[in-house]
């Protein structure tokens, strides 16, 4: 009978561990609650920036739904400027590095979708027109473009719209800008010294 | 027999009607300018909601006939892209979140009378079920757009919270 030799086992010693890695690909990591620092209160609409790093979530503050910025890690909360008043907030989304929030608020009678700015203070109102309301959003994470869900003949649907005259693109570090931003967007200059600040 | 079929034919050409003079109106406007083309289809493909933007890609779910699917579409195509061994006929998708890559979609669902997460790699044409621990009922999800973080909205102990997870 022939033997195998411990060389040609030790060569197949990578297959074996390719297939093992193969085979439980999707190993997760949970993250305990409790860095979050808010106790046992009730959180809603959860979203992500683009890198993971900050966490935006809708809770309850007076009886009213208010969005809440942090870190995801540390649980420190982030300051927003301008959302006080506007509440009920909901369905947040965030951009790559989370300088943009994007999400719903109250105005008067109306559902209005905004976008903070978070390295320039502005506050952007993205009314539709015909007085239609927004159910949902999502902001894509460059902040190029934005999903609005909303209703309409009592169809639920879905429209994109072009942020590029509006907003400067919020890249993934390293990443060059493959389709500039059209006229209007001004990149760099005070732009760029806010953006060091804020990161 | 027919009849119905015009009329679902009908009402589309008037929704699509209504959102051509909707997103006329619109481009006279401030900050938001439709993108027209793409509009257009979504408003031919009937009811769609929960949208997930990232990069070149869309996911949302799609109803028609009692029943949910999810879709991902390339949007430099304006085309949806399969996704085999993701929707199944007995399943109602609620939430839908794709990565950056269009890599990852999360989905949670509703099968055979539970809510379950679920995690869809595109590349392999897999799907893996996540569970909740503590024992939980989730309701929405998403994945950070570079695919490593999930957060998940579920309902546990009679509250609404968040889990957060690192995928590898």
């Amino acid at each position: 009978m022939r033997r195998r030799s411990p060389l040609r086992l030790l060569g197949a010693l990578p297959l074996l561990l390719a297939i093992a890695s193969c085979a439980a690909p999707w190993g997760l990591r949970r993250q305990p609650s409790t860095p979050l620092g808010l106790g046992q209160e009730s959180r809603q609409d959860p979203a992500l920036s683009g890198d993971g790093r900050l966490l935006a979530s809708v809770v309850e503050r007076g009886g009213r739904n208010t969005v809440l910025l942090q870190e995801r890690r540390s649980g420190t909360v982030l300051p927003l400027r301008h959302l006080r008043g506007r509440q009920p907030h909901s369905s947040p989304s965030l951009s790559w590095n989370g300088r943009y929030l994007a999400l719903l608020v109250q105005q008067g009678p109306q559902r209005l979708a905004v976008v903070e700015d978070r390295a320039t203070g502005q506050l952007h109102p993205l009314p539709l027109p015909g007085g239609r309301e927004p159910e949902r959003l999502s902001l894509a994470p460059d902040a190029r473009q934005l999903a609005l869900q909303l209703v309409e003949g009592g169809q639920t649907r879905v429209e994109l719209y072009d942020l590029r005259g509006l907003l400067e693109p919020d890249l993934p570090p390293g990443q060059s800008l493959s389709n500039p931003a059209p006229p209007g967007v001004i990149l760099g200059g005070a732009a760029v010294r806010h953006l060091e600040r804020w990161r | 027999m027919r009849r119905p079929a015009a009329r679902r034919v009908l009402r589309r050409f008037s929704v699509a009607g209504g959102l051509a003079g909707a997103l006329a109106l619109a481009g006279c406007g401030g900050g938001l300018r439709p993108l027209i083309g793409l509009n257009l289809q979504l408003a031919q493909r009937g009811e769609v909601r929960a949208p997930s933007l990232a990069g070149p890609w869309l996911a949302l779910i799609r109803s028609g006939e009692g029943r949910g699917r999810v879709e991902l579409i390339a949007l430099e195509r304006n085309a949806p892209v399969p996704l085999p061994g993701l929707n199944r006929p007995d399943a109602q998708p609620l939430s839908v979140s794709v990565d950056q890559r269009g890599e990852h979609l999360a989905v949670v669902r509703q099968l055979e009378g539970r809510t379950e997460l679920v995690l869809y790699r595109r590349s392999l044409q897999a799907l893996q079920p996540i569970a909740m621990q503590p024992a939980g009922v989730p309701r929405q999800v998403q994945i950070s757009a570079d695919g490593r973080v999930l957060a998940v909205e579920l309902s546990r102990d009679g509250r609404w919270q968040v889990d957060l997870m690192e995928l590898p």
